[in-house]
């Protein structure tokens, strides 16, 4: 039962994506409107799956990468709805509800089976730790969304979109801004973790390099954000830093065994 | 001397040291650090001079990585320095002669919705001649200061916490004590692998006795929950599985039991007795009759057998015991006990004050991030030529205001169409 309403919101957020792109591309509202109720339909049985899991393994589900995936969709499809709803900025479901469906299929591919939390993950740092890396991965992915589409736009060089243009580049910038305090608090979460269960604050380990790295990918992002030379530049930055981040979700976890290889 | 002061204070130095310490840290992550030199020989035929050479195999712990994070440490300071004068010889609020003077011409709609919108954002009002003035947020402009000298304490008590901690990892038998250099005994009084629920829980029962005989309560120290006394720190950080013997001199009656946790010879005279060679977790029993142990030692040992040897007038036989057997060698009786499991300890002294400190400026950093992103001073002029826009980070409100309007605007064209 649990597995159908996964795979059922996993097939939804496809259908919401292909819809919003034909939305997109014809530049039919309606379109657009039947995207973003189907894609609520997803974002409601991710939400349902995710609690029931939680519900039956008796702890947040974070554990290994099937759930971290899980719950790294999850919160793309949550900024995507604070998002529209706060900058009523329809164009940014355009990236997020993709993200969102190819986050859950990598999430597919992965073990399913719930496990019973292994001694050196059960801490009060659990949450916070991968709750807030949920939370800053989803924000720098739409904000590399986000400039893709700034991108896109751009190249039409219309004198009306210098508005617009400002809008992405500005939302794009916020959402990197909520992503590096995330990550910061991932980073120094985990680092009193780590204290608590490894006697050190940082041990070097691959996952925390890693994660050390894209802190700084985005620190020279917001510096150079700063100087408001190059809109383009920024933007072609954001894009090129989300690979940085999924190699630190997936890349480390399967090339570079460390203390993090739990999943 | 004073452009070398700029260089050394700038964003562009900064951000120079920040890619190097990038790109050593994706050296460091994909060459495997702390091996070996003939490990390296071994896997890099062709590059292992070159990893040697540059120390990459110990990248974090080379010259020059050290070098960049004392250069970044000096970059922060001066940067952090900057920031607190420019922060001492500004006026909280800057003149709103000086706004900025960008935006359009407001409509009386256009005008009423962005006295709304201002005061929806709860801002506080006050009067400049004929203009209203909307201020918030004007903590927001220590934001970056606080952001920069807790990164810079943080590397500064980050190196502290790393470096000045000893730390040794021992095992130690329930119902014995380890006693450290100075005086410090760490008594272990049990250990467990698996909880009252059947669950793999790790734990020792362990108390702290400090040189002035000041002593902890007896605690729990499981993984995660390391126990802290004085300026120790105790850990779990592995476990082993020890054999037990009851060993009965036959002659005298006195008794000893012993738990072995390495090979061993017990013996009288030197020359007859038993040795101890491993205790294993289980075993399986062909049909033949022939036993094939099992070797694998993750949890709990639920058929123990202990290998051993018996030699006698040298001879040396070799048998496999269990637990509740009796085996006599001349006048010594071995009768051997189910196993002992013991925990291994990582100990750690440190300085109290340094982790405390460390945490604190971890906080002081997400509350500076905070303030720099999400509290930005909020400082709007509005007369009746239009607005202004002021403060050290107005593009954030000026693309706010721009996108309200032109919305506000387009929808009143709607209505009037």
């Amino acid at each position: 039962m649990l597995n159908i309403v996964f795979f059922s919101a996993l097939v939804l957020y496809f259908l919401c994506s292909v819809c919003q792109f034909v939305a997109s591309a014809l530049k039919k509202d309606k379109f657009g409107k039947i995207a973003f109720a189907i894609f609520l339909i997803a974002f409601l049985l991710h939400t349902g799956y995710l609690i029931a899991r939680g519900i039956i393994a008796k702890r947040l589900p974070m554990s290994n990468q099937f759930e971290f995936a899980t719950t790294f969709a999850w919160g793309i499809s949550l900024l995507l709805i604070i998002l529209r709803k706060k900058y009523d900025a329809e164009w940014i479901t355009v990236v997020a509800m993709p993200a969102a469906a190819l986050i859950l299929s990598y999430a597919a591919l992965q073990p399913m089976e719930i496990k019973e939390l292994m001694p050196a993950l059960r801490s009060v740092w659990f949450g916070f730790h991968i709750g807030s890396a949920a939370i800053a991965y989803s924000a720098f992915i739409i904000a590399g969304g986000a400039s893709l589409r700034y991108l896109l736009l751009a190249r039409k060089n219309a004198p009306d979109n210098a508005v617009k243009l400002n809008q992405m580049d500005y939302l794009s910038y916020r959402l990197i801004a909520l992503g590096f305090l995330f990550l910061t608090i991932t980073i120094l979460v985990g680092a009193i973790w780590a204290e608590q269960a490894w006697s050190s604050f940082w041990t070097w380990d691959p996952k925390e390099v890693w994660a050390l790295i894209t802190w700084i990918v985005y620190a020279v992002y917001l510096h150079l954000h700063l100087r408001k030379k190059n809109q383009k530049m920024l933007a072609w930055f954001a894009i090129i830093a989300v690979p940085v981040v999924l190699f630190t979700f997936v890349g480390v976890n399967s090339l570079m065994p460390g203390m993090h290889s739990y999943g | 001397m004073k452009k070398l002061y700029s260089f050394f204070k700038s964003m562009r130095f900064g951000l120079i040291l920040l890619v190097l310490i990038a790109i050593c840290s994706v050296i460091g992550s994909i060459i495997p650090q702390d091996k070996e030199v003939s490990w390296y020989v071994q896997n890099y035929q062709d590059l292992h001079g070159v990893i040697l050479l540059c120390k990459a195999h110990r990248i974090f712990q080379s010259w020059y990585f050290i070098v960049l994070l004392a250069l970044l440490s000096l970059n922060l300071l001066l940067c952090t320095v900057t920031r607190l004068r420019m922060l001492l010889s500004t006026r909280s609020s800057p003149d709103p002669a000086t706004y900025s003077r960008d935006e359009a011409h407001l409509t009386e709609t256009g005008m009423s919705i962005l006295h709304e919108h201002m005061k929806k954002m709860h801002c506080r009002e006050s009067r400049y001649g004929d203009a209203v003035i909307y201020k918030k947020n004007s903590f927001g402009r220590y934001g970056t200061f606080i952001t920069h000298l807790s990164i810079l304490l943080t590397v500064i008590f980050g190196a502290a916490a790393l470096y000045l901690p000893t730390t040794i990892d021992q095992t130690c038998v329930p119902g014995e004590a380890i006693t450290m250099e100075d005086g410090t005994k760490i008594a272990v009084d049990s250990f467990h692998i698996e909880n009252e629920s059947g669950d793999l829980d790790y734990a020792s029962k362990v108390t702290v006795t400090l040189p002035n005989g000041k002593q902890s309560d007896l605690t729990e120290v499981s993984v995660n929950h390391p126990l802290s006394f004085g300026e120790y720190k105790i850990y779990q950080q592995t476990y082993g599985t020890a054999g037990s013997v009851t060993v009965r001199n036959t002659d005298t009656d006195g008794v000893d039991t012993l738990t072995l946790t390495d090979q061993c010879f017990l013996s009288i005279d030197g020359n007859n007795g038993m040795w101890y060679e491993a205790i294993y977790p289980g075993y399986i029993q062909e049909e033949d009759e022939t036993i094939t142990l099992i070797t694998s030692t993750t949890g709990r040992y639920e058929d123990p057998v202990y290998q051993v040897l018996l030699s006698s007038d040298g001879v040396n036989t070799p048998v496999l015991a269990f637990p509740g057997e009796k085996l006599t060698v001349y006048n010594m009786e071995f009768t051997f006990n189910d196993p002992v499991e013991y925990p291994g300890l990582r100990i750690k002294h440190t300085p109290k004050l340094i982790n405390a400190l460390l945490i604190a400026v971890f906080v002081l950093m997400i509350i500076g991030l905070y303030i720099t992103f999400f509290l930005q001073p909020v400082l709007v002029k509005v007369d009746d030529t239009g607005y202004a826009v002021g403060g050290p980070k107005p593009d954030g409100m000026r693309i706010e205001l721009l996108a309200l309007l032109e919305n506000e605007q387009v929808e009143e064209e709607n209505d009037e169409c």
